[in-house]
């Protein structure tokens, strides 16, 4: 059923990025994609997200090779939120919410009852139904975020895969979202995401998944993975991994 | 609610702008008198001894039918397109295909070893299509950032210069049809017949059709291609069916009465302007607007240098020139 890579290279213009990965990605797991600048986590997403086609290699999805599905069964099952989206022009929150129905919509784009419903229900868990009547270019980064966030929620995925969702947020907001993304783990969507922070990843996530240089170096549960061996190998960090007081999850502290 | 009444009473509005302009179209500037009562009477009471119900019926209503299917094609080509690269200034005139049709159609009516082999309108389509591939090309249009808005202008630009440049040459070389193609080339009303209409409108209706099936996709698009992907949208069928609804649009339109420019250019940004960005919405009130604006244009086509007759191209041009000029300093390239 899982998502997965088999001998997997993506890039962009002739460049390979991720070179020959072969990954499984567990279902119904909160996954972290970690590594640094330029190490292809964001690439592998996109891919993932049949955004990218692969160079060589494939991404399955049930067995069968994810660019083998037709557009609306994948935008079903699949959803992304990319790291930097455009500015809408002219479009209301509401509206663009809406879109995020678009793979279930019937004749002529016509949303029906259960459909406004979700848009509503979408708005209101990322606390953007008090915007609904602005327009998507007025608002500011953050909240702008999070309405691109409940047009993916409203397209209602199993699988949710999302590129620094953090990004433009104030913290209390971060924090807000981590919480959000667990509860929907917790309602069975598999999350796969993007982050830099690696505390964060350690805390809110359950499994975590390390690349360097386009390759897969470590996954497994953060206590397996967030060491000070794996810091030194991938970021060449020297930290001490201590025990976070409040959740119990491994936590690094950088040495001077 | 308030929304939703300025919607139906600006709809009602131009409906009933498009009504009486269509009226005033069937009468107005006529050599032989010709009344707003004969307009009705001809439809109600028809008299076939009547020389001004002949007119209306048999001259003027043709006419009036093809500036109004020509001004929705023009319309709905220039919107689709607009959609399509998410460029304000795209339009069949602007981006070759207006003068690539023209080329096409330039090169089957005057070469004699072409001449019949093709339909006008086939051979309008083919050269609008090459033309605009090329523009696409040249300017790298599929792969849209903002900077690049000017790239596929200037692409244009030097496409529809060749398609002209080449025009005049096969004009030249064919002396005896060169006051035909000209007249054409200017885009005018004054030879519609109901004979044309019978060829024309099939094809324009169903393309209209076509088009407006197109607008939840276009919407879809306007967010950007990855999430239009993420979205479920298949982009490449969804190109290249809208291109396909370009090319027929422009191609019956510019078959029928020639090529008439800037209409698909300045009405998507009226239609825009007027209902927002919702392409279900403001693709069918592009239609309206441009048949009412060629309607217009036809009619004033007459009055001008009465009773000679000016193009109707021209007029638009006329008023599309300055608008155009607009748009370009309005947004920066």
């Amino acid at each position: 059923m899982s998502l997965s890579a088999h001998q997997l290279s993506v890039g962009y213009h002739g460049h390979t990025i991720v070179k020959k990965m072969d990954l499984t990605l567990p279902d119904g797991r909160f996954i972290a994609l970690l590594g640094p600048n330029g190490c292809g986590k964001s690439t592998l997403l996109k891919c993932f997200a049949r955004i990218l086609p692969a160079m060589s290699g494939e991404v399955n999805w049930q067995g069968q090779n994810l660019h083998h599905y037709p557009s609306k069964q994948l935008a079903k099952a699949l959803a992304l939120l990319p790291q930097t989206q455009p500015i809408p022009e002219g479009i209301k929150v509401k509206d663009l919410v809406a879109y995020g129905r678009s793979p279930y919509t019937g004749f002529w784009g016509k949303l029906s009852t259960q459909d406004h419903q979700i848009v509503e229900q979408m708005m209101q868990q990322t606390g953007t139904y008090e915007l609904r009547d602005q327009l998507v270019s007025e608002l500011s980064g953050g909240q702008r975020q999070r309405v691109w966030l409940a047009m993916v929620l409203a397209q209602d995925t199993p699988y949710l895969l999302l590129d620094e969702p953090t990004t433009y947020m104030d913290i209390n907001h971060q924090v807000e979202l981590m919480h959000q993304l667990q509860a929907l783990n917790k309602q069975g969507k598999t999350i796969i995401t993007v982050l830099h922070d690696i505390n964060q990843a350690a805390r809110y996530c359950d499994h975590l998944v390390v690349m360097k240089a386009g390759e897969l170096k470590y996954q497994g549960s953060p206590e397996e993975v967030l060491t000070s061996a794996m810091l030194k190998d991938v970021f060449s960090l020297s930290a001490q991994i201590h025990q976070d007081p409040v959740s119990g999850t491994p936590m690094c502290v950088v040495e001077d | 609610m308030s929304h939703l009444f300025r919607s139906v009473s600006l709809g009602l509005f131009l409906c009933l702008g498009l009504l009486l302009i269509s009226w005033w179209n069937l009468f107005a500037w006529s050599v032989v008198p010709v009344s707003g009562a004969d307009v009705l009477h001809a439809f109600t009471s028809f008299n076939d001894q009547s020389i001004a119900h002949r007119i209306v019926l048999d001259l003027r209503l043709p006419r009036l039918l093809t500036a109004l299917l020509v001004g929705a094609c023009l319309a709905s080509a220039g919107t689709i397109m607009q959609g399509l690269t998410r460029n304000p200034l795209a339009a069949p005139s602007v981006l070759g295909v207006n003068a690539g049709a023209a080329l096409g159609m330039a090169l089957v009516s005057t070469l004699p070893f072409l001449y019949g082999a093709l339909s006008t309108s086939i051979a309008a389509m083919l050269g609008g299509g090459v033309a605009w591939l090329l523009v696409m090309l040249l300017g790298s249009a599929w792969r849209v950032g903002a900077n690049e808005h000017g790239r596929l202008v200037l692409a244009g630009v030097a496409i529809s210069a060749l398609c002209a440049a080449l025009t005049k040459a096969v004009v030249i070389m064919e002396e005896d049809q060169a006051a035909g193609v000209m007249t054409w080339l200017a885009g005018s009303l004054a030879d519609a017949r109901w004979q044309k209409w019978q060829t024309f409108w099939p094809v324009a209706s169903i393309s209209l059709i076509g088009a407006l099936g197109l607008a939840p996709s276009l919407n879809v698009l306007q967010l950007g291609e990855d999430n239009a992907r993420n979205l479920g949208i298949n982009l490449l069928r969804s190109k290249l069916f809208g291109s396909l609804l370009v090319l027929m649009l422009v191609g019956a339109a510019i078959s029928a009465v020639g090529s008439i420019g800037f209409v698909g250019l300045i009405v998507p940004h009226i239609a825009r302007l007027m209902f927002g960005q919702d392409f279900r919405l403001c693709l069918p009130v592009a239609m309206i607007i441009g048949a009412l604006l060629v309607t217009l244009a036809d009619t004033l086509s007459r009055a001008v240098t009465y009773p000679m007759e000016t193009p109707a191209g021209a007029i638009l041009a006329l008023i599309g020139a300055p608008f155009f000029i607009y748009l370009v300093r309005k947004r920066t390239l």
